[in-house]
């Protein structure tokens, strides 16, 4: 498999991972402020702070809010502004130029699939529909992802590429789980509602009832979150899976490793595997979840190095940077 | 109902054989069929297709077009027909033309016999912007220059089909071809299988057969990559289709190196050896080393890899020499240089700006001439004289004046006219025909080609980048 095939399908399947959390977060979260006045919570901006912040989206939107009056509404900024390079509609737009220089990896099926999600977000209905039926519109991207996840695993042969695709899905979904739990830290004391909030954002209410039958508090909400064994969205099930992947590509024995991405993604498993909720408190959750994440963009950085970048014999050869000038590509006869 | 109000006019219709409703009778079955539907059911159909090109992404990109819009290439559902006897000439004319060409380039960079004898003047040949004197006695692989050839063909006022041009560089527009085939064939299946039309499927594994051919390597299952600009390229989606297609990886410059002579594939698993690259890259940009320094598309080293004989190229560098439009010209006398045949297809009537009388005669005459660059393809840098202003033909004449090598001109040829769908009405639209010729183990052409029109009323200019759209072509066993 080429290098580069196996860099698209990993972004590929990590941007479509991408605006599905995206779509429950910014849904979960249009919701519970319709309820926000009996939080007392007055100035429409600042309730979506903390969305912003997990999404790492508030520089980009504090940048148009100086030169908007009234200040654009948060929830479509993450959904729809092109000029946010994340947002739901930006995503889809990158999975499918990524899908289109791989289309001979992948199945009709999933490029079909894409694609209309494409066209119809790059469309006027998409405005429309967000304005008229935001949950329709999140119901759709969430429900996309999930057919395409499925055709992922019914349509393609599970051969490498299939591993490129599952490690860049739970590379993507153990980062996301893990800023949505973030969250949290922006209250002194979250309540009740705050963490019901990041349950459903990560769809794990109902999950939760059911392995902890307790109430949701922060401790218990970040203990099922990061250390849930069988939850399928928790940080420690999405690195199992990266971890499992990885070792399917290289073919080495698990708890062994061949590669740098291999070797950090055990010791973090390892780390979760074999500690708990009172660590995670002891060093501060927040403190927690930062190192966590730098740990997640370690791996991913490895992983290009190692089979993207390529041997260091190579290392030399010059790449195209990007900055190809669009003339050279006008060839046409 | 749908060609009741289908004017012929004074043009040769590939249809109506006069203009009181004569319809030829290949056409018959197509005819009946057709009258028979109402304009209702018939755009629902052309919807239809519309929308499964979009959806399936089978687009292409406008350069220029700030945002990179994607549109489909506009889809007619009134195939064209050709009959079995009218196509075995097209098809005769095609094979004697690439077996000339190839012995012309073979000629050219080695004894240049053709030159030496006086045939094809030598300043023609060295002053060609695709001549690679690099090239010079080198054998490339099976002594094949031109694998695939895309030659466009007209039919003028008699029906008399006349080439164009040829390309032979890295011709497009095969995928729209099969994908036509596929739509028609779902919007009109009873129909399509009683004509007895000709199946067009075989095209990509024969384009595998022919660049296998070439394999440095014969001893084992050679590895073929198509190599493309990428995924801006205006003809991406046809790239990707013939690699999903042959089975073959599509590879941008990037992912190839060049070491010692040998051309690698970077996978996972490290280099691969590559054995044959079919390469949608003009010689331009194919490497660095040798050609433009500062192409970013390339793979450098690959032209030493190629000159050592240890990975092949198709089509091979150099041949756009050969479908230069000054050589155009001389393509007749090639024919009858190397094969001591008379051409089967006639070229247009073309005047050379370098030659000091046919330089006056354009001068003179480009309110009725096409004037076109001896170099420029898909439309561009060419002028229509009857529909020109006459601040465009000053400017033309004076670029004819201060480069006459690099223009040509052409009488205005009234192309033939195909039934087309216009809105809400059936008109006649001009068209003309591109066939594909494979040149391997022996020469392969799949029956028909891509039929192109020119969707603006009067437009004689077929491009896809010019307002063009395409047909099905159906050539008939009888």
């Amino acid at each position: 498999m080429l290098s580069r095939v196996a860099e698209s399908l990993f972004w590929l399947s990590r941007y479509i991972e991408r605006a599905e959390n995206l779509a429950r977060l910014v849904d979960v979260n249009r919701e519970h402020l319709l309820d926000s006045h009996r939080q007392g919570q007055s100035n429409p901006t600042e309730a979506w702070r903390p969305v912003l912040q997990a999404t790492c989206a508030d520089a980009a939107y504090d940048a148009i809010l100086e030169d908007s009056e009234p200040p654009p509404d948060a929830g479509r900024f993450i959904t729809l502004e092109n000029r946010y390079p994340d947002s739901i509609r930006q995503c889809i737009a990158n999975a499918r130029e990524n899908a289109r220089m791989v289309r001979d990896q992948i199945s009709e099926e999933m490029w079909l699939e894409l694609n209309a999600v494409h066209l119809l977000l790059q469309s006027s209905e998409a405005e429309a529909l967000w304005a008229s039926d935001a949950p329709e519109f999140y119901n759709r991207i969430i429900d996309f992802s999930l057919l395409f996840q499925g055709l992922t695993d019914a349509t393609v042969v599970h051969d490498e590429g299939w591993q490129f695709m599952q490690i860049g899905k739970f590379l993507e979904r153990a980062d996301k789980t893990s800023r949505i739990l973030d969250i949290l830290t922006f209250w002194h004391e979250p309540d009740r509602y705050h963490c019901s909030t990041v349950l459903s954002s990560c769809s794990a209410f109902s999950a939760f009832r059911a392995e902890f039958r307790g109430e949701a508090t922060l401790q218990n909400v970040a203990a099922f979150l990061l250390f849930s064994q069988a939850f399928p969205r928790s940080v420690r099930s999405c690195l199992r899976q990266v971890d499992n992947a990885l070792h399917a590509v290289s073919g080495v024995p698990a708890g062994t490793f061949s590669n740098e991405a291999e070797r950090l993604t055990g010791s973090l498993l390892a780390r979760i595997n074999f500690s708990g909720v009172d660590e995670v408190f002891g060093r501060g959750l927040h403190v927690y979840i930062d190192e966590l994440q730098q740990h997640l963009n370690d791996i991913g950085q490895r992983l290009y190095e190692t089979y993207v970048l390529l041997p260091s014999a190579l290392r030399n050869v010059t790449r195209a940077d990007g900055t190809q000038h669009m003339w050279q590509y006008n060839q046409q006869q | 109902m749908l060609f009741q109000d289908y004017e012929k006019g004074d043009f040769f219709d590939e249809m109506f054989a006069s203009d009181d409703g004569d319809v030829f009778p290949h056409y018959h079955p197509l005819y009946q069929r057709f009258q028979s539907l109402e304009k209702e059911q018939f755009q629902e159909r052309q919807q239809r297709i519309d929308d499964t090109f979009l959806k399936n992404g089978i687009t292409f990109t406008v350069y220029g077009d700030k945002d990179g819009t994607e549109r489909i290439f506009p889809f007619d559902l009134i195939p064209r027909v050709i009959p079995d006897r009218e196509w075995r000439v097209v098809q005769d004319g095609l094979t004697q033309r690439i077996i000339a060409l190839n012995l012309f380039l073979h000629d050219i960079y080695h004894e240049q016999r053709i030159l030496k004898d006086g045939v094809v003047p030598r300043d023609i040949v060295e002053t060609a912007a695709h001549y690679r004197p690099e090239m010079q006695n080198v054998n490339v692989p099976r002594d094949i220059y031109i694998h695939v050839c895309g030659t466009d063909l007209i039919r003028d006022r008699d029906g008399n089909y006349l080439v164009l041009e040829d390309n032979g560089r890295c011709p497009s527009g095969v995928s729209y071809l099969l994908e036509n085939r596929e739509a028609m064939k779902r919007a009109f299946p009873r129909l399509y299988s009683g004509m007895n039309v000709r199946p067009v499927d075989a095209y990509p594994e024969l384009l595998l057969k022919t660049i296998q051919h070439l394999s440095p390597r014969q001893s084992q299952t050679p590895v073929c990559v198509l190599l493309t600009p990428g995924v801006y390229n205006s003809a991406y989606f046809e790239h990707t289709f013939l690699a999903r297609q042959m089975g073959i990886q599509i590879v941008e410059g990037r992912d190839l190196v060049a070491i010692d002579g040998y051309v690698y594939m970077r996978t996972i698993r490290g280099l691969v050896q590559v054995d044959v690259i079919y390469r949608r890259i003009d010689d331009d940009f194919i490497d660095p080393k040798v050609f433009r320094p500062d192409s970013v598309l390339g793979v450098p080293g690959l032209i030493d890899a190629y000159l050592r004989g240890n990975v092949a190229l198709a089509n091979a560098v150099g041949t756009g020499v050969a479908d230069d439009k000054v050589t155009y010209c001389y393509v007749p006398e090639i024919i009858r240089y190397y094969l001591d045949q008379d051409p089967i297809l006639d070229n247009v009537r073309t005047y050379l700006g370098w030659k000091p009388d046919d330089q006056k005669y354009m001068l003179e005459n480009l309110e009725s001439l096409v004037i076109k660059a001896a170099n420029e393809s898909g439309g561009y840098g060419m002028l229509m004289g009857p529909s020109s202003t006459a601040e465009e033909r000053s400017i033309f004449a004076a670029k004819i004046k201060a480069n006459p090598r690099n223009y040509i001109g052409q009488p205005v040829i009234s192309l033939s006219r195909h039934p087309t769908v216009c809105g809400d009405t059936i008109e006649g639209r001009h068209v003309d025909l591109r066939p594909f010729v494979l040149y391997g183990e022996d020469v392969r052409i799949i029956p028909g080609g891509l039929t192109r029109v020119a969707l603006r009323k009067g437009s004689l200019v077929v491009n896809s980048s010019q307002g063009g759209g395409s047909k099905d072509t159906w050539v008939l066993y009888q």
